[in-house]
């Protein structure tokens, strides 16, 4: 069974839509680290998708590099919430106000 | 399938103007790998060595690339990277604000108790980051360099790592930062299926080629990739992240987030604005509909950054939302720049201009901060004419600057644009912008008010000796301030011939 491209760039951005209503909602530090990650993956899925829709080895290239600036990324972000959990005890995003006026 | 099996020659190699375009890059890099092997070297205190190395690299880097504006364009790595003057000016700007903030920083991270060979890294890679952003012509490149510089100030942001603040700020940053790369690559990928290229030469070609309009898909993406851009450049309504993140981050890294980072996410919106929005031959339909929604957001950037500024009492926040309502104005230069016999050159001096004043004004904040960033409050300034006069002297300069009073760099800056803006027939955004500009002169001079006209605090804490280095910043700073100021013609020729290499 051959699957239509309009399919799966349709699951791609209801899965990059839940990553970023995810960002916005949620309240748990861990949680929005993942939602970017599946926000990240969404987009690396429409890459490939389109590079085999063109026949094009450009987007199954660009997947290599956005990998791997995801894989510093989180890794970076993780150091960040441990080094907030150190001094605030939490990883809840309601914890964070003291920057507000 | 024979392109993709074998290997063009010419692509493994490089001819000697490429090496030649290419070396500020590898002078940087290298100069940074040579500072992170000498901060990990346990037989020598590093403290002293990484500084200087990290300097030098920067002061060097600046000269290489300041020596290669006049050459011609010359095209990299297969068309995803371009050496032209734009990218060389740019390249001088950021590796400029890099040297100074390192300069400013060293006495602030001895007080600090932070005096890590990393922070000095970092700032290198940031700079490296900013310098590919401005001559990528590839989005996945441009989202690389733009990885390599956010992760690098998402690091320094929270470099104060016990403080909460400091945390928190960064924090917040690293959050809405990702969700906007995120974006931005998606708004890439969209494009990517609608052109087949990732290329914003190819792409501006493909549109130039639609007669009949362009598809749904080829908008959407346009539109993510604006998103993630305005975001990055704190537009209302994407600016929310900024204030806090400023306040929050050490103070010489709020001065190189104002210069560095504002600098290289507009020298790269400019690039890409061109080409997915305003470029020639665009059809009108879709080029009215943009230019209204930039419209819009200029107007709320400006109105809402300086109505807020107006309440605030942190000088370091003040300047946050000063540097909100900056963007606006930068935006209706934008907006201007193909309507006008200058093009796009005022925003170019309007950055430098603005980078300029910040860079001086944040290397003072950071002469006076008390520790942990604290007393930079409006009422610590009180009296410090009589306390410091040549910081307060100082200090003055630079706010006169950003309210654009002359003879400053400021005053020749929003002249020219609010100029350009006129010529293009902007009168609504002219006369909007004129009055933003006169509001914003009260939250300016209030800081003025409070140096020189308030007897200092009881009990205020005695200010510590300023460093030579940090004295040396403000100093030169100063000096650019008045030099743009009073003689802008130099500036904008330079400006304008990066402008034409685009």
């Amino acid at each position: 069974m051959r699957i239509e491209p309009w399919v799966v760039l349709t699951f791609c951005s209801i899965i990059f839509f839940i990553g970023l209503a995810g960002v916005l909602i949620r309240r748990n530090i861990l949680i929005i680290l993942m939602s970017v990650e599946l926000m990240l993956n969404a987009v690396n899925l429409t890459f490939v998708t389109f590079s085999r829709q063109l026949g094009h080895l450009g987007g199954q290239m660009s997947v290599f590099f956005i990998i791997t600036v995801a894989a510093a990324e989180s890794a970076v972000g993780l150091g960040l919430v441990i080094a907030m959990f150190r001094t605030l005890r939490s990883v809840d995003t309601d914890q964070i106000q003291l920057l507000r006026e | 399938m024979d392109a993709s099996t074998t290997i063009r020659a010419d692509l493994l190699t490089l001819t000697s103007e490429q090496a030649m375009m290419l070396s500020p890059y590898l002078w940087v890099f290298g100069g940074t790998v040579l500072a992170m092997i000498l901060s990990v070297t346990r037989a020598i205190q590093p403290r002293l060595p990484v500084f200087i190395v990290s300097v030098l690299t920067a002061l060097v880097g600046m000269v290489v690339s300041l020596g290669l504006f006049a050459a011609d364009r010359v095209m990299l790595f297969n068309n995803m990277m371009v050496g032209d003057s734009y990218a060389n000016f740019f390249n001088v700007v950021f590796l400029a604000s890099a040297a100074l903030t390192m300069l400013a920083s060293f006495e602030y991270l001895d007080q600090e108790r932070l005096q890590y060979g990393e922070y000095y890294l970092l700032v290198l890679f940031a700079a490296l980051g900013m310098m590919l952003m401005a001559s990528a012509l590839d989005l996945i490149v441009i989202f690389i360099a733009l990885e390599l510089m956010s992760l690098s100030v998402y690091v320094l942001v929270g470099f104060r790592r016990a403080d909460r603040r400091s945390n928190e700020a960064a924090m917040k940053y690293f959050i809405l930062g990702a969700a906007a790369s995120a974006i931005l690559l998606y708004g890439t990928a969209l494009l990517y299926g609608a052109t087949q290229s990732t290329n914003i030469r190819d792409i501006q070609a493909f549109v130039q080629s639609q007669s009949g309009g362009v598809s749904i898909m080829f908008t959407l993406g346009a539109w993510l990739v604006i998103v993630g851009f305005l975001f990055k450049i704190a537009s209302v309504p994407f600016h929310m992240w900024m204030p806090d993140v400023y306040e929050g981050a050490p103070t010489p890294i709020t001065g190189f987030m104002t210069t560095g980072l504002k600098a290289a996410a507009f020298a790269t919106f400019v690039r890409i604005f061109i080409s997915t929005g305003y470029g020639d031959g665009l059809p009108a339909a879709i080029q009215s509909h943009m230019h209204d929604i930039i419209v819009v957001c200029a107007v709320l950037t400006m109105v809402i950054g300086n109505a807020v500024a107006l309440t605030q009492t942190n000088l370091k926040r003040m300047l946050a939302y000063s540097s909100i309502a900056h963007t606006g104005y930068i935006l209706v230069g934008m907006i201007a720049g193909q309507g006008s016999e200058q093009g796009y050159a005022p925003v170019v001096l309007y950055l430098v201009a603005y980078a300029v004043m910040n860079m001086g004004a944040f290397a003072v904040l950071a002469i006076l901060a008390a520790r942990a960033d604290q007393g930079l409050n409006l009422r610590d300034f009180s009296g410090l004419s009589s306390r410091q006069p040549w910081l307060a002297f100082a200090m003055s300069v630079f706010l006169l600057s950003m309210a654009g009073i002359p003879p400053t760099a400021g005053f020749a800056a929003k002249y020219l644009l609010f100029y350009s803006a006129v010529q293009a027939h902007e009168i609504g955004l002219v006369v909007i912008s004129v009055l933003c500009s006169a509001i914003s002169v009260y939250y300016y001079l209030r800081v003025l008010v409070h140096m020189y006209m308030h007897e200092p605090e009881e009990g205020a804490a005695p200010l510590r000796p300023v460093s030579v280095w940090a004295a040396a910043v403000v100093a030169s700073m100063v000096v650019l301030t008045v030099q743009i100021g009073t003689l802008p013609a130099g500036m904008l020729a330079a400006a304008k011939r990066a402008v034409m290499s685009l």
